[in-house]
């Protein structure tokens, strides 16, 4: 099979799990009790005519059944409706939100993936020696530790009280320097300014990343490098790298050549689903840092009611969850010769 | 020629006295295995020590409607004035041995509120594993023994549970409940890892299916429902138990989380997650605040990986 | 064939330190193999044939450690240890260095062949690669001009379309293809002796037979040595020279092929030889060997076999039977070796008969 073909099969086969992914998401979200309208309108407007205005507006007036059908039809020509606390097109609200999420995990990922992977092959290769010892004991630490607590104590550390970074928000590498606010904060930033604006910027992003990374990453670092270490042990008893002792290939060379490729596969497996999931799970580091990404956004519209949105933003997780997994699979069979498209085990 | 019965040297690495007609390890060599390992061991010790304390949070609760709780909170005869932010006495200048741990904003002590944080983790961590555990043992079972559509659906159904955020679909399921009661939390969390299980025991069952004593069973004319019991199950207890320690463990962190964000014990009720959200106001008068809670979370939890690990080694010594 | 042999093993013993106790998997035993012959090692699985084979290129890893005995290969010494200031073990002046072994003497000198072709090549490198590599390491070739050699190598084996099966991967080999192709790496780095490992036992028979076939081909051609580690006796009667018999870490038995067939001297290669269906006898006369290996943790007092052997007395309970030596029938320049105390003046003949599983068959079967 082609990877063409495999790649179709595979999508055609997620069409199911997408379908289902807007079904949960609206039977729980009509039921939640309560009135978006009435949170809109907050302010105490109860002016019928408004109201039933607005609920035709979104459709709210309508059976259960037929606004389904039309919202599972609207997704396929990807239309994910209008956000009723927000007032314009859910995609557009996710659009909005979704570079600085897309940054945060990449960033964790990047810290976490340079650490983990050296780390858990040394331990390997170290196996039972101090080195091996304390690697194992961080990486337990780090599996053991919420990431919400870990970036507070960042905060309360290095904003609080030394000062040197800043506790929330987010600066992106594309902003404007006039649109930055404190351009000039940091070491190094008094420095960079002269230079060039535009590096302060970056500069300033930098530091705004690095706590979040830092607390996001911690976690799936550790969890990285223990299924490194264990995927490593495992490939280093096997048959074939015994071969390669036994012809005398040096064990810098086993370790290189021999092991290391056959015991990334499954570690490729476990980040391809981490990082997709990580979306998702940023939340908690969002709210601890003040960071308006997508996580606090469905938050917030859960807690305001806000139907379209919740649905059209958990719908997206889920498609990103699921090209997330066709993309690690595709990789998968892409790395392991063995595998064919078409042919799992 | 007798060979898979005796101890053979070729397999020199994994003697194992209680193996026999090739099930797997018993139970009582596994389990001084796990007591010989000291990291183990010391697991154990933390799990025994946190399952005491939330025990004894119980009871006060349910027995006593927290009277020992109210009059350890606060320190009424004390000092009435010494009530916000205070900090530890083994630090700071302003801290007393009254409150080891110093007080939050609303004066009560938090060594305390540590203690009965116990409580809600350790048993919302047991009883959500129990729920994903049985859940997807079910699902599992089913699924991979029958195969065919009815593995295709459950697995369908399996997968767009745990294609949607841990976080947000907890949340969304309490929001649809209309209740942010950490009951339902725990509901919630619990059913949000069936897939976990599910995938492990139907891969588990999978395996065990081809095996030759099940063919025996099935040819023999055991019900398929009797053989799934007698046989599948126990040969797939071992990496199920593994994943079931380790499980409460994520189970007590995802718990923290939501509190953190407002979705589990409501105050007054004291919860790590919760208490480290109420710090977030008070972090630069009382930084320990946020200290405190987060390492009894830390503490806990590697006691059941410690364990978790402990049982994999044991099970599996080639992890070693 | 020169006097000096190409490989010389002392009292070879390799423990592994488990929490179970020490294993004592190979414990005492001592061979050579000559330059131009195949070797047989034979025993039941679990006998310490493939933990001899790996201890002497110094494939033992923890908890598995050689701990005593002498192995020579021409005049370097692999491994030799003596007695420390502690009582431990300590490695001779001579014994080569870890760096020596692996550079030296692993695939230049001596290369292995492994049992199982499914798990031994690396499934995401390409065969050809593998080959080459270890062809560089081993040989003067270099570059294009290993990969020839690799492609020439895998001709030799009889691979079709060597130059496309280069850059293949070993699942697209069958069983058979893949031992070849393990088969071609040993004999492309040109050592003097390869130690193969069981080589056919995961073969089905047919494949079995093409594989001797080739190997007595090019064993003619090249001339390397082998030391052929099996359970089966049907491969030790059609490829090997002479043959050493071990049961539970000890060499119970040693004697040209024919000799160890037709002249056999220990019991426990009476009970082998008589496990083993042959076409010119009936089913009837199989007779599994009775009882169940031992313990290697805590091996039998005395004479190993004791516990098994259907002329068992009590000496063999007390007495660990010393080495006889024989002169060959076949062959009088190859001696014929035995540890049975039948053939010794221990005291044997005196003692009276004990009982165990297979006495008590066997009167079973003869009654008296």
């Amino acid at each position: 099979m082609s990877l063409l073909r495999y790649t179709l099969s595979r999508c055609l086969q997620a069409i199911p799990v997408l379908i289902g992914i807007i079904t949960i998401t609206f039977i729980l979200v009509n039921l939640i009790p309560g009135d978006p309208i009435r949170i809109l309108l907050a302010e105490g407007d109860a002016d019928p005519a408004v109201i039933e205005q607005l609920e035709a507006r979104y459709g709210l007036d309508r059976p259960i059944y037929e606004r389904y059908f039309y919202y599972v039809i609207g997704v396929a020509q990807g239309d994910l409706g209008q956000s009723i606390y927000y007032g314009v097109p859910v995609l557009q609200k996710i659009l909005e939100r979704l570079p600085v999420t897309i940054m945060l995990v990449v960033s964790a990922f990047t810290f976490a993936i340079s650490l983990s992977i050296p780390l858990g092959v040394l331990a390997a290769h170290r196996k039972n020696k101090p080195t091996d010892h304390v690697s194992r004991i961080i990486a337990l630490i780090g599996v053991s530790t919420p990431s919400f607590w870990i970036g507070l104590l960042l905060i309360i550390l290095f904003a609080f009280h030394l000062g040197w970074l800043p506790s929330s928000g987010m600066v992106y590498p594309w902003d404007s320097p006039d649109d930055v606010r404190f351009l000039d904060a940091g070491h190094l930033g008094p420095i960079l300014v002269d230079i060039h604006p535009q590096l302060a910027v970056f500069y300033q992003t930098l530091r705004h990343l690095i706590l979040p990374t830092i607390a996001l990453g911690t976690l799936q670092m550790a969890a990285i490098m223990r299924i490194e270490r264990a995927e490593m042990l495992e490939t280093l008893q096997r048959d074939y790298v015994e071969l390669a002792r036994a012809y005398g290939v040096s064990e810098r060379t086993i370790l290189r050549r021999h092991a290391f490729r056959v015991a990334q596969l499954p570690v490729v497996t476990i980040v391809g689903l981490n990082l997709t999931s990580a979306l998702g799970g940023a939340v908690l580091i969002e709210t601890v840092f003040n960071i308006n990404g997508l996580g606090r956004l469905i938050i917030t519209a859960i807690q305001n009611l806000d139907y379209p949105l919740v649905m059209g933003t958990t719908f997206f997780f889920g498609v990103v969850f699921v090209v997330g997994v066709i993309i690690t699979d595709i990789s998968y069979a892409y790395i392991d010769p063995r595998v064919s498209y078409g042919e799992r085990e | 020629m007798s060979v898979g019965e005796a101890q053979t040297t070729e397999q020199a690495g994994e003697v194992d006295p209680e193996e026999v007609e090739g099930e797997d390890l018993g139970w009582r060599y596994s389990l001084k295995k796990v007591k010989a390992d000291t990291t183990a061991r010391f697991g154990l010790y933390v799990i025994a020590l946190m399952g005491a304390l939330a025990t004894f949070a119980w009871i006060d609760y349910y027995l006593f409607d927290y009277q020992i709780a109210n009059s350890l909170w606060y320190h009424p005869a004390r000092d009435p004035d010494e009530v916000n932010q205070l900090l530890p006495p083994v630090f700071d200048s302003e801290g007393t041995w009254a409150h080891p741990l110093g007080t939050d904003s609303r004066g009560r002590d938090v060594l305390v509120r540590i203690v009965y944080g116990s409580r809600i983790s350790m048993t919302v961590g047991v009883v959500a594993t129990a729920i994903g555990l049985v859940g997807g043992t079910v699902v599992g079972a089913v699924s991979g023994y029958y195969g065919g559509w009815v593995d295709d659906v459950l697995m369908r159904i399996v997968e767009t549970i745990y294609s949607i955020p841990f976080l947000v679909l907890i949340i969304a399921f309490m929001a649809a409940l209309g209740t942010r009661d950490v009951m339902f939390a725990t509901i919630g969390v619990g059913i949000a890892i069936i897939p976990v299980f599910a995938r492990l025991i139907r891969s588990r069952v999978l395996s065990v299916r081809e095996e030759e004593y099940v063919e025996a069973a099935r040819a023999a004319g055991l019900r398929d429902r009797k053989i799934i019991q007698r046989h599948i199950i126990p040969n797939s207890f071992a990496p199920v138990m593994v994943q079931a320690t380790l499980q409460i463990g994520i189970c007590i962190l995802i718990v923290a989380g939501l509190s953190f964000l407002g979705y589990g014990a409501q105050p007054p009720t004291p919860d790590w997650g919760q208490m480290l959200s109420e710090s977030r106001n008070y972090m630069i008068p009382n930084p320990w605040l946020s200290v405190w809670p987060g390492l009894a979370i830390l503490f806990t939890v590697m006691g059941f990986n410690l364990l978790g690990d402990g049982l994999q080694d044991a099970l599996d010594p080639r992890s070693r | 064939m020169t006097d000096d042999p190409l490989l010389s093993v002392r009292d070879l013993k390799t423990h592994f330190f488990t929490d179970a106790g020490v294993v004592q998997a190979v414990d005492g035993i001592s061979f050579d193999v000559h330059e131009g012959e195949i070797v047989g090692l034979v025993g039941e699985s679990g006998a310490g044939k493939s933990v001899a084979s790996k201890s002497l290129l110094r494939l033992i890893h923890a908890p598995g450690e050689i701990v005593a005995g002498e192995i020579k290969y021409r005049d370097e010494t692999i491994f030799a240890v003596e007695e420390g200031p502690d009582g431990e073990p300590v490695p001779r002046e001579e014994m080569l260095s870890n760096e020596a072994v692996r550079r030296r003497i692993r695939g230049n000198e001596i290369a292995m062949i492994f049992q199982d072709p499914s798990e031994s090549l690396n499934p995401v490198l390409t065969i050809g690669s593998q080959l080459k590599e270890f062809i560089e390491l081993n040989t003067d070739y270099g570059g294009k001009a290993a990969r020839e050699r690799a492609i020439e190598m895998l001709h030799e084996v009889g691979i079709p379309d060597p130059a496309d099966r280069y850059s293949d991967y070993p699942h697209q080999f069958s069983g058979g293809m893949r031992q070849r192709v393990l088969i071609a790496m040993a004999l492309a780095c040109e050592p003097n002796l390869i130690i193969a490992d069981e080589p056919t036992t995961a073969l089905d028979v047919t494949i079995e037979g093409q594989i001797i076939d080739l190997v007595k081909e090019l064993q003619a051609e090249y001339g390397t040595s082998f030391l052929w580690v099996t359970h089966d006796m049907g491969v030790v009667a059609e490829i090997c020279d002479r043959v050493n018999v071990m049961y539970l870490g000890q060499i119970v038995e040693h004697a040209e092929a024919d000799d160890l067939f037709y002249e056999t001297k220990h019991p426990y290669t009476e009970a082998l030889l008589s496990s083993i269906p042959r076409p010119d006898q009936t089913t009837d006369s199989v007779e599994p060997i009775k009882g169940n290996v031992p313990s290697a943790v805590s091996p039998p007092s005395g004479c190993r076999f004791h516990t098994r052997c259907p002329d068992a007395r009590e000496a063999c309970v007390e007495v660990l039977p010393p080495i006889e030596r024989f002169q060959g029938t076949n062959d009088p320049a190859v001696e014929q070796r035995a540890s049975c105390l039948k053939h010794s003046d221990l005291g044997y003949w005196n003692s009276p008969p004990i009982s165990n599983e297979a006495r008590d068959a066997s009167m079973a079967e003869e009654p008296q």
